[in-house]
């Protein structure tokens, strides 16, 4: 029974045929597409088993801390596939974000054991590495008798993967050679523009391409558009608030947060182009930014999006995802663009936040907790994900090339798959690894609001900006 | 009889109505939030006609809600129960000790119990995570670490000295003349704690039971540091509602609707005796 769809399902899963020449004839030999998924998942769960001892673990159990995320929801979905390929047991903590990484934190300072694996951001990592709490990822990525062949770790974006790896030297490049894996990379975010194609057409306004024709997009949306400000960019008092918009168009004229003159750092932020560049992005926000700008995070930036308050946000591609769906009142009507704030750059150059796994140094049973992760980490997984839930961004190309994803993406998210194919090749992590990273970029946020605030003129503030990092970068002995 | 001028009664009337519309409307406010979609909770400008939906209470008890990036489960109810749970248990727990205890002290001094008050009293000043990662390695050490017996005991923190102090200054307003002819009568001092003491002190051991629930229940950071998903009160799984995906504001208006929903009908209940027993505790005669 079953033996011809069978075939074709291998021939499939071995690359002997397009998915869409596999979907025409399992429809010819009378399957529905609910059994022929059935039957393809059955199929590459034993494809994934063929050449790797999935069973060596059997019968033990892993713990993990999970965000309450898409990725999560996706994740636990899948979650018996993993079971059935292992025979491991999985159990769960799942924590809001709004208090996850205390959770994290607090699990990981106190040594417990609980929590075999986790979900963490690479910026975090530069914290958890170097106090010991996590390992470095390698000494199971590089060991053949720990990772199945079909792993495909080289699939990974190589933008996303090395801004998970840090030598844990402050300063030191990511990704370099001596670079110590400390996550490995699950799903991410660029930053990019998300806008409402109908507020842009009742304005008149084409898609801006660098940051003049954004800011005057911004104003000219913003005055055609009743009752709603222009852009929407994060300005709470948090590191958070540079790392998105802001830093992938600081990073796109070439500036940066800290130089490093052989291991010695210090702040970057008082240069010329630095300063030109703060009072563009000041005076934007001033213009067309929201009235409380200064108390939004991702969660006002993406909730004005979707209830049609903003013309556009210059934020996370998948937050602009999510506003386009749900019950949001302008589900449907959002589209998407890449953005190169520098006219004279070869292309964008987003910044990017990474969900990421890592295995706790406290786990009891690394070699078993590794099985889950790079079942969860891997191809397979990644293109359930993408194809049946909301698993964006994938961190794997093979996925990008998968035509039911893109499909997906197209139908409904206009331009999205452009956006990315434009902006990837630049998306990394632009920040400079060190260990103060949160204290300085909060306050270079608090310096951010108190320029847009009128309270102090931005070349003097990135001035006193400069100097207090300077401070503290010494105090800590990394200048 | 009432000598006040019909001017003043409705000048009074609509001073007391300005007041409770004033402290009551952020609370109908939710209410009404409660039973909007999030559409129209968005809507800009906010208005207030709109079709009333039960569905955010729906989604809350059944634990399934729709989000922007489809449907995903919520373990609200079980929240809920936690924070029945651990509130209930600790303030019981911290009444059988700190009333003893409390009367010890105002009643028998002795070397040392003005230290011992003032220590007890000290567990309120220290920050929480001050403590809370010494004491994660004790829970594990101990194996209490994500037990609901662990959870009391910490909580104890925060019940055993408000219940301590409050109902000490009551116990200490009572005058001892009533209690040493209950003695004289010939009964031990058992018998007059429980007989003469304990019941002329019930309302400010109402109040500072009540207190101490409150405290218990807006209590945040100990669960989430020394217990899993599954043990968390309300004010945690509230939080569970901002998503990456969006903040369903109807269902976090639903979830305070039903998390307030206890401690305010006990407060509604026992609020004479909590006004009462507080000022009765604080004055002394």
């Amino acid at each position: 029974m079953y033996e011809k769809e069978k075939d074709l399902v291998s021939a499939f899963l071995n690359g002997g045929m397009s998915r869409r020449t596999l979907i025409r004839r399992l429809g010819a030999l009378g399957l529905t597409a609910a059994s022929a998924g059935t039957l393809h998942n059955m199929m590459a769960t034993r494809a994934l088993a063929a050449d790797f001892d999935w069973k060596k673990h059997s019968g033990k159990s892993i713990k993990l801390l999970l965000n309450k995320h898409p990725y999560t929801d996706a994740m636990i979905a899948n979650l018996d596939t993993f079971k059935q390929l292992t025979g491991m047991d999985v159990s769960y903590d799942v924590f809001p974000e709004d208090v996850y990484f205390d959770k994290v934190t607090a699990a990981l300072s106190s040594g417990s054991s609980e929590y075999d694996a986790f979900m963490t951001g690479a910026y975090m990592t530069w914290t958890y590495g170097p106090a010991g709490w996590i390992v470095d990822h390698n000494e199971w990525l590089n060991d053949p008798e720990k990772t199945n062949p079909h792993y495909n770790w080289s699939d990974m974006l190589e933008g996303v993967r090395k801004s998970c790896a840090w030598n844990g030297v402050p300063g030191g490049k990511l990704g370099s050679d001596d670079a110590k894996q400390w996550c490995i990379p699950w799903g991410y975010e660029q930053n990019n523009l998300t806008y409402n194609k109908a507020m842009f057409d009742k304005a008149g306004v084409s898609v801006p391409t660098n940051l003049d024709e954004l800011i005057e997009a911004s104003a000219k949306v913003q005055a055609g558009n009743d009752g709603i400000y222009g852009i929407g960019v994060r300005g709470s008092r948090s590191w958070a608030t540079i790392h998105p918009g802001f830093l992938s168009a600081y990073a796109n004229f070439g500036e940066m947060d800290l130089t490093n003159d052989n291991g010695k750092l210090s702040a970057a932020m008082n240069t010329d182009g630095s300063k030109a560049f703060h009072a563009k992005w000041v005076k934007m926000i001033q213009d067309s930014g929201a009235s409380d700008w200064s108390t939004h995070t991702w969660y006002q930036v993406g909730t004005d999006l979707g209830a049609g308050k903003s013309g556009m946000i210059f934020d996370a591609d998948i937050l602009g995802y999510f506003m386009n769906g749900g019950d949001n009142a302008m589900a449907g009507q959002l589209a998407y663009a890449p953005f190169a704030a520098n006219p004279d750059a070869k292309g964008p150059t987003p910044n990017i936040w990474i969900w990421s796994l890592a295995m706790s140094k406290f786990s009891k049973d690394l070699d078993a907790t590794w099985y889950f992760m790079q079942w969860a980490s891997g191809p397979e997984h990644a293109l359930f994900g993408a194809q049946k839930m909301d698993f964006v961004d994938p961190v794997r190309n093979t996925v990008w090339q998968d035509e039911m994803f893109q499909e997906k993406l197209n139908k409904s998210y206009p331009g999205y798959v452009d956006m990315y194919k434009t902006s990837a090749p630049g998306a990394s992590i632009k920040f400079t690894p060190q260990p103060l990273f949160f204290d300085l970029t909060t306050e270079w946020a608090a310096m951010l609001q108190r320029m847009v605030a009128k309270e102090i003129p931005v070349d003097e503030g990135l001035d006193q900006l400069a100097d207090s990092m300077n401070g503290q970068l010494t105090e800590a002995g990394l200048r | 009889m009432d000598h006040r001028s019909p001017l003043e009664r409705v000048l009074r009337a609509l001073a007391l109505t300005a007041i409770v519309v004033f402290f009551m409307f952020p609370i109908f406010w939710i209410v009404l939030m409660s039973l909007q979609t999030n559409e129209t909770i968005l809507r800009s400008p906010p208005s207030m006609s709109f079709v009333p939906t039960l569905k955010n209470y729906a989604a809350i008890i059944s634990g399934e809600l729709d989000s922007n990036a489809g449907s995903m489960s919520i373990h609200f109810m079980n929240n809920l129960l936690n924070s029945v749970l651990l509130s209930v248990f600790s303030v019981a727990l911290a009444l059988l000790l700190g009333v003893p205890a409390a009367y010890a002290f105002a009643r028998h001094k002795f070397r040392g119990s003005e230290d011992i008050a003032f220590t007890l009293l000290s567990f309120r000043f220290a920050p929480p995570l001050l403590v809370l990662l010494p004491l994660t390695l004790y829970f594990q050490a101990l194996g209490l670490a994500n037990t609901y017996l662990g959870l009391v005991w910490v909580y104890q923190l925060i019940c055993l000295p408000l219940i301590l102090w409050i109902v000490r200054g009551y116990f200490e307003d009572i005058s001892p003349d009533i209690e040493h002819a209950y003695r004289i009568a010939g009964h031990g001092w058992f018998a007059t704690f429980r007989k003469i003491a304990l019941p002329l002190a019930g309302p400010g051991i109402a109040a500072a039971g009540l207190l101490a629930f409150i405290f218990a229940w807006n209590n945040f950071i100990f669960a989430l540091v020394l217990a899993s998903a599954d043990k968390q009160p309300v004010t945690v799984g509230a939080l569970a509602f901002v998503t990456a995906s969006g903040i369903q504001y109807g269902q976090i208006a639903a979830a305070i609707v039903m998390s307030i929903a206890p401690t305010l009908l006990l407060a509604l209940w026992a609020q004479r005796y909590l006004v009462e027993g507080l000022s009765l505790g604080a004055v002394k005669g």
